[in-house]
């Protein structure tokens, strides 16, 4: 078996769609840091000076009506109808601040969570892509039943095949999530604000860094068995293609109860430890008024890793069952 | 090493089209390939020769019957045996974008071969020179080579060909029998599956023939053609007529053939000149016509439309 998966990751690693993939990895890692960069720049001299009188006017304007506006507006308070706002909520003119004009400064520990997150999603689709095209070519070119002629033990050679794509991305995705973390540490300590970054949060961000490399690992695997199942890479991205149009956009839009039970935010749930979807709740009220409030859910860290760890042990199962059976012609 | 190489008793496997309808590739196939020498498996397109050969060698599953590789059951014990069989099935089938070197490296790390083999067996197809191209550049007969070079990896006592000459030239359906016939000379057994009759008659020591998935007719090309088909002699003679007369009284079967007559039945030729000689008909020339397997061939499977 260990031997298999030595041989396979060579193959792996020696196929030109491998290469492709992980220097379109790196490309897209360094227009992302590109991005942050121009993300995290300063305002110019003349930008600062626009604010600032921004600032001016609205302070002005503060200063001259806030009384009168607050007056009015407690006026049209007492005339609304119950139930209603507190004056407070509805009749407040907080005195502008200088440093609510302008840009604010980039702050690394805020910014670098959703930057993991967003690398985490491209890793796992190269390594999807790679690893339905690492199996789906043998299987279209009928390699595969040269293959077996030399190791006819199904159950090793579909063992060796995931293994050697799960773990020949643990590397790559190492690499590009540090390439993300230190190029972003760099790029805003220069421009913008590491000042707040403490060792829980280089905790945290390890962490959801080490979850991305798990995610990707595994995408790199599913890849390998719907590759496997459908026996060509085209048809492995079709349907990955056609379930994240038809299950995450319109099935999630029209049956938003239903998040809980898709891949995206299961996903999110566990690379990001909680993640946060919406649901539409009415309801109606005493009055006979029927009202629809946009609710926050959360999904638990714990929710997303059973979910990923399910779909994954059920589709090793189901490819090794339909492996261990098929006909290779 | 076992007198029988390969053995199955009543192998039978069913695909359903995709309409849902059954057909039955291979029903009850009785086969027995004796250890070494180069064994022709002959049969008509469709009879179910290459599904055979896919259930030896564990890529299709069979629905009933036994099958044994130098003793061992397949697919139980396949793994124990598969590293004395080497085989190509139908058309070679690599991964395109590497090199024939390459492929090979891969195949042979898979088995624990050492490297230096790959250089070997390379060598030993004529591809050294090639072995650093890439395989979709390979002309239909280098695949075919290749192929042989990676059943030749392994060292194997049994080399199974299925249809090896497909699309080759003549060059090389004669560099393909050479060397099928040279690794039978070296003991190894050989099986080949063509429908190329006369190209299995010049290499084969002994051959089976399937129709519709059975055995038909087994043993060595001697048998096979001696027990199928009447032997049958081509005689020059004055007297058409009078010899037809004589030797049809005689139980003969007798028919012209331009200037001669076709004479099946006789036990010995010599029972033709005794006969006619009697009757003062004298035989100018007597040729015995000796079938070949592709008569055999013909005759036994009629009907199963090559």
């Amino acid at each position: 078996m260990i031997r298999l998966t030595k041989v396979e990751l060579r193959r792996l690693t020696a196929r030109r769609l491998t290469l492709i993939g992980v220097a379109g990895l790196f490309l897209i890692t360094a227009l992302l840091l590109v991005a942050t960069w121009f993300d995290a720049r300063p305002l110019s001299a003349a930008e600062q000076q626009q604010a600032e009188r921004q600032f001016q006017l609205a302070h002005k304007d503060w200063v001259d009506h806030a009384a009168e506006n607050r007056a009015q507006c407690e006026e049209d308070w007492k005339a609304q109808p119950d139930p209603k706002p507190t004056v407070d909520d509805m009749c407040s003119y907080p005195e502008p601040k200088l440093e609510d004009y302008g840009k604010p400064p980039t702050v690394f520990a805020q910014i670098m969570p959703d930057l993991l997150q967003g690398s985490s999603y491209f890793l796992a689709f190269a390594a999807f892509l790679i690893g339905a095209s690492f199996v789906g070519a043998e299987f279209s070119s009928g390699a595969i039943g040269n293959w077996l002629t030399f190791e006819p033990r199904r159950l090793r050679v579909y063992g060796s095949k995931l293994l050697a794509a799960a773990t020949g991305f643990v590397p790559i995705a190492a690499v590009v999530l540090a390439i993300v973390l230190l190029g972003t540490f760099l790029i805003v300590d220069h421009l913008g604000d590491t000042a707040s970054t403490t060792t829980k949060t280089w905790g945290d961000l390890s962490a959801i860094g080490g979850r991305a490399v798990v995610t990707t690992a595994l995408a790199a695997a599913l890849g390998c068995i719907v590759g496997l199942l459908l026996r060509h890479t085209a048809a492995a991205i079709g349907v990955v293609m056609g379930y994240l149009v038809l299950a995450e956009g319109v099935f999630a839009a029209f049956l938003q109860k239903a998040q809980p039970w898709l891949v995206k935010i299961n996903f999110d749930a566990f690379v990001r430890h909680d993640a946060q979807y919406y649901v539409t709740e009415c309801k109606t009220g005493n009055d006979g008024s029927y009202i629809c409030d946009y609710v926050q859910k959360t999904l638990s860290f714990e929710h997303g890793a059973w979910y990923l760890a399910t779909l994954a042990v059920v589709m090793v199962l189901l490819g090794g069952w339909v492996f261990h059976r098929r006909d290779v012609n | 090493m076992p007198d029988v190489a390969i053995s199955t008793r009543g192998l039978r496997k069913t695909y359903r089209t995709r309409r849902g309808r059954k057909v039955v590739a291979v029903q009850g196939l009785d086969l027995e390939v004796p250890t070494g020498g180069v064994h022709g498996f002959l049969g008509p397109n469709g009879s179910g020769k290459t599904t055979s050969i896919r259930m030896l060698l564990g890529l299709v599953r069979s629905d009933a019957g036994t099958m044994t590789v130098f003793g061992k059951t397949v697919p139980a014990q396949l793994p124990e045996v598969v590293g004395r069989i080497g085989a190509i099935v139908e058309s070679p089938k690599f991964f395109p974008a590497f090199t024939g070197r390459k492929n090979l490296e891969l195949l042979a790390e898979a088995i624990g071969a050492p490297r230096t083999r790959v250089g070997e067996v390379l060598e030993q197809t004529s591809l050294g020179e090639r072995g650093n191209d890439r395989f979709r550049s390979y002309s239909l007969g280098m695949k075919q080579r290749l192929a042989i070079a990676a059943t030749l990896l392994k060292e194997p006592d049994l080399l199974i060909f299925d249809e090896p000459t497909n699309g080759l030239d003549p060059a090389g359906i004669r560099e393909i029998r050479e060397t099928m016939r040279g690794l039978g000379d070296q003991g190894k057994t050989v099986l080949v599956s063509s429908h190329i009759l006369a190209e299995v008659e010049q290499v084969a020591d002994t051959v089976s023939i399937i129709g519709h998935g059975r055995l038909l007719a087994s043993g060595t090309v001697a048998e096979v053609i001696g027990g199928s088909t009447a032997p049958t002699v081509k005689v020059a003679v004055g007297n058409h007529e009078a010899a037809t007369r004589i030797l049809t009284a005689a139980g003969m079967t007798v028919r012209a053939d331009g200037n001669y007559l076709l004479v099946e039945g006789a036990p010995d030729p010599a029972d033709v000149t005794r006969r006619l000689a009697h009757q003062e008909l004298y035989v100018s020339e007597l040729v015995p016509v000796r079938a070949d397997l592709e008569s055999v061939f013909l005759e036994l499977t009629e009907g199963e439309g090559l």
